[in-house]
């Protein structure tokens, strides 16, 4: 089970990724979804439609707040402004936490809107700890660190990617939200073996879990967020939450975005999965 | 140990420099076969690790592609009339000239496309006409995207107009242009003809941007709405040429008709959606990465 202090106290199983083509299926038939998670972003808005069907989506369902922009790892510091918009939108959507990436994306107020990896150093670290705990602080809302599909590796690298989130994390004092497909994506790309990764995570801190498809190509792999999750990622999901106990579990589908039942259906396959995976933690805790 | 801030700047420096070879065949963008310059490959060899499957330079490659695929699209997809007129030549060699010149400044991509007409109006590779024509262009398709994303006040009743003070909804932009560039919008291809000052308000409606043209003394009277104030201040200033008390009526009734008349520093006002919109025009950031070839 997560430290209730990166959930707020709130239990979530199984949800998905609002997204627009979704809506009007959403909004007609309320289909039994546990919850969704919105890209803040999106909704970091004056007005307008977005906001609009946000609020009917509130009305019904709990929702969770996933930002792509707020970079913690920009050596420049943190963006008050971001901040401040997403404080805005946390009074709306009354999100039990707020997760985003771990990585970096600015330089000098120009934006790369991608989640560009941060080399795994100690400076780096006690930098991006720096970031979240102003973060933190500012939102008043715990802050959950995923980590991020990576396509390369710093020379000046100091520890494994799994050793730099667990240092960010216990220095911020944040939860993770572990992504299970991003691991298997990095490790592919980046050779190493993604068990090692989930078995080193600390199980305490990790307040969410997000399981996707992606594209495999010859010589690499693309987070695509576009396919159904394949069974090694299933493998990684399943140790995850044999480690975590029950961990909110949501299934990200971006491209090539399908009906809303088969993504439904695609995320319900989690909950098989996780059963086994509290079962042999039962055992395990028994023996 | 090299600084943080230091890697980041000579990274996001790669990111920024021009797309070729493959991945520039992968865009719109006239081919350039041309390997990296001796620029990017010192970058990735100073900061990268080769891998088992990549070099050091395929790896930064793949987050170069990520960045401009991604820009590209996205500021693309905002201006459809004006790679129409431009056609694809152009507007491609136009956008990326921009990117390069006015990276993204915002949280968000939907701002992407901000400076366009600025960028446009001094952009070397466009002749004088095409240059009045496309910077009044993108100033509107902007607009849209403007007016989709900001607030709306309660609209004032009519009976109210003489008692407080007005101004313009947020949700509505004033654009003055010195050519037509609003017909734009219906032709399949660049055919300018007279070029005469149009002004045109673009709001929001309850199904996207809408688009309206102005008489010039309308447009005026708008533009003292939107600086707010009383009725007796509006019209505090003569217009030229001075319009009947019946045309003045004309205008209140229209705007009041859109919702565009609201007391200064009212209440935000929450929008209502139905079950079964068109959401067609939305785009939504997210996550993912681009799919890309090998």
């Amino acid at each position: 089970m997560s430290d209730p202090r990166f959930t707020s106290g709130v239990e979530l199983a199984t949800g998905i990724g609002l997204r627009v083509p979704h809506y009007n299926h959403i909004l007609s038939e309320k289909p039994a979804v546990g919850w969704f998670e919105i890209i803040s972003e999106n909704y970091m808005v004056e007005g307008g439609r977005a906001l609009a069907v946000l609020d009917r989506i509130l009305d019904q369902y709990t929702v969770v707040q996933h930002g792509v922009g707020m970079y913690p790892g920009d050596a420049g510091g943190v963006k008050f402004d971001h901040l401040r918009r997403l404080k805005r939108l946390v009074r709306r959507t009354k999100t039990p936490w707020i997760s985003d990436h771990l990585c970096w994306g600015s330089v000098d107020g120009s934006m790369s809107h991608d989640l560009l990896p941060i080399p795994f150093t100690f400076d780096a670290a006690k930098k991006t700890a720096e970031n979240l705990r102003i973060a933190q602080d500012f939102l008043e809302v715990p802050l959950a660190m995923e980590n991020v599909s990576s396509y390369g590796e710093f020379k000046d690298n100091e520890m494994t990617e799994w050793q730099f989130l667990a240092e960010v994390a216990e220095r911020a004092d944040t939860g993770i939200l572990l992504d299970v497909n991003n691991i298997y994506v990095s490790s592919i790309n980046n050779g190493f073996d993604p068990m090692e990764y989930v078995n080193f995570v600390p199980p305490e801190r990790v307040a969410q879990i997000h399981i996707a498809g992606h594209s495999h190509y010859r010589r690499f792999v693309v987070d695509t967020h576009d396919h159904p999750v394949i069974d090694p990622v299933w493998k990684l999901y399943e140790r995850a939450i044999e480690r975590c106990g029950h961990v909110a579990t949501l299934l990200e589908w971006d491209g090539r975005i399908p009906s809303f039942n088969e993504v439904w259906s695609e995320a319900k396959k989690s909950e098989t999965w996780r059963e086994a995976a509290l079962a042999k933690r039962q055992e395990n805790a028994a023996a | 140990m090299r600084p943080l801030e230091e890697t980041q700047r000579k990274f996001f420096a790669a990111l920024q420099m021009p797309l070729r070879g493959t991945s520039r065949r992968s865009t719109h963008l006239s081919p350039n076969e041309e390997g990296h310059s001796p620029e990017f490959l010192a970058k990735a060899e100073e900061l990268m690790e080769p891998g088992e499957n990549l070099s050091s330079a395929e790896r930064l490659e793949l987050y170069h592609r990520q960045y401009w695929f991604r820009v590209l699209e996205s500021v693309a997809e905002d201006f459809p009339a004006l790679r129409r007129m431009a056609g694809e030549e152009m507007f491609w060699e136009m956008l990326e000239a921009y990117l390069q010149t006015y990276p993204s400044g915002s949280f968000t991509l939907r701002h992407l496309g901000r400076s366009m007409a600025r960028f446009i109006a001094e952009w070397p590779g466009l002749d004088e006409t095409q240059r009045r024509w496309f910077t009044a262009l993108a100033e509107l398709e902007f607009a849209a995207m403007e007016v989709f994303e900001a607030a709306e006040r309660e609209p004032l009743p009519p009976e109210q107009l003489a008692e407080v003070e007005l101004e313009l909804q947020p949700h509505v932009r004033l654009v003055a242009m010195p050519v037509p560039a609003d017909l734009c919008l219906g032709w399949d291809s660049f055919q300018p003809g007279e070029e005469t000052p149009t002004q045109v308000a673009v709001w929001r409606g309850t199904s996207g941007a809408h688009m309206v043209r102005l008489d010039a003394v309308e447009h005026e009277l708008l533009l003292r709405l939107k600086a707010g104030g009383r009725l007796e201040e509006i019209f505090a200033e003569p217009v030229d040429p001075e319009p009947s008390p019946e045309k003045v009526q004309e205008w209140f009734g229209a705007w009041q008709s859109r919702g565009w008349i609201t007391r200064r520093g009212s209440e935000v006002i929450e929008l209502k959606v139905g079950n079964n919109e068109d959401w067609s025009d939305v785009d939504e950031m997210a996550s993912q990465a681009m799919p890309m070839e090998e």
